[in-house]
């Protein structure tokens, strides 16, 4: 009987293509549910090379990142920060200067106020030495550094907080041709600090100086230290009150 | 006579959707191709019914052989990188087609037949 194989046939046929059906159904849902969406592949190549470009600026980013740190030597930039702040002592070619008051006997009418050092010529001296390209320099075994200062104390100089007398020996590290060149010149320090009070000066050029370091002490109460991230932020900000401050004052001028 | 198949077709897919099963993302061409040679067979027997001259193995084999052989073609074209798997489904939507025609008629005469006794 056809009849009944022909059930049997269609059926059996039927069912598996609707089987199979479902099962492509599913798998077609989750090819387009888990895939990313791209609807040509050149789009897809674009965006791969991007990355791409991406991946590889990073790359450059972390080896010289990497080259920083290698390069870094956390000894060598002690060492030169501590030579800068004058905490070690130091030695070097330079220059050795006396600085005496005169000698000469005085005659009734002349002032002995203006025959002795100053502590401003000795300021003058040391800021000569400095422009000079001096690297480091000490005043009858003071080591100068950048808090200290000179001031007069009745017959004595304070230089910091160490009273000095007469002879003042002057110490520097540093080319000894341009540091006594620069002292030396016509119109310079000699010529006008020196000659017309008749002083003593003497001037030497020494192969090895030694500077004995800073004894005092160096405590920090008012300021503090500005995190390097921040530091250009706020000099724009300090950039920017003081245009203020200098466009008000000029304002306040002209009112006046 | 109509309804078998579609009661056929509505059983695979309760059945389908009992099973867990799913085809790998690779065969999913495959797959395609055996669903269409089981509509071309499912059709292919109805119009043998018609015309009266099924025949339960000759319907089986035509089947397994239909889709075997499609699939082994795609196989190939993918293979050498020729799009055989396209002609295949082209020939068994013609020969679907024919089949829905042919199945057609015969309807259109048997029931101008059926109305001209009545």
């Amino acid at each position: 009987m056809p009849r009944r194989s022909w059930v049997v046939g269609v059926g059996l046929v039927s069912m598996l293509l609707g089987m199979l059906l479902v099962f492509q159904f599913r798998t077609e849902t989750n090819v387009k549910t888990y895939l990313p969406q791209f609807k040509t592949v050149s789009e897809l190549g674009i965006k791969w090379n991007r990355m791409q470009t991406d991946l590889n600026k990073k790359e450059e980013e972390l080896q010289k990142l990497r080259q920083q740190i290698q390069g870094y030597n956390r000894d060598a930039e002690l060492k030169s920060l501590r030579m800068a702040a004058g905490v070690t002592p130091l030695r070097g070619p330079g220059v050795e200067i006396i600085l005496t008051d005169a000698t000469r006997p005085l005659k009734s009418y002349e002032d002995p106020n203006l025959f002795i050092v100053h502590y401003d010529q000795l300021e003058l001296l040391v800021n000569e030495l400095w422009a000079a390209g001096a690297e480091a320099i000490a005043v009858n075994g003071v080591r100068l550094v950048a808090q200290t200062g000179f001031s007069c104390a009745g017959t004595t100089i304070l230089v910091g907080s160490k009273k000095l007398a007469p002879p003042y020996v002057i110490r520097a590290i540093g080319d000894p041709q341009t540091l006594k060149a620069a002292l030396t010149i016509p119109g310079g320090y000699i010529e006008s600090q020196i000659l017309p009070f008749e002083l003593g000066f003497k001037i030497k050029q020494e192969k090895s100086l030694y500077l004995p370091p800073y004894k005092g002490s160096s405590v920090f109460t008012y300021a503090e230290v500005v995190p390097e991230e921040n530091e250009e932020l706020i000099i724009e900000e300090e950039e920017l009150i003081s245009g203020e401050e200098e466009r008000t004052g000029a304002k306040e001028g002209e009112e006046l | 006579m109509l309804l078998i198949p579609l009661i056929g077709v509505g059983l695979g897919v309760g059945l389908g959707l009992l099973l867990p099963w799913e085809i790998p993302i690779t065969y999913k061409s495959y797959t395609a191709l055996a669903i269409l040679a089981a509509a071309d067979a499912i059709f292919g027997g109805m119009r043998a019914q018609l015309e009266e001259n099924f025949n339960f193995s000759r319907f089986m084999v035509s089947f397994f052989a239909n889709a075997m052989v499609a699939v082994a073609l795609a196989y190939f074209g993918n293979l050498i990188g020729i799009d055989i798997y396209m002609g295949v489904v082209v020939a068994f939507s013609i020969r679907l087609f024919n089949n829905l025609t042919l199945i057609r008629e015969f309807l259109i005469i048997r029931y101008r037949r059926h109305g001209s006794e009545k």
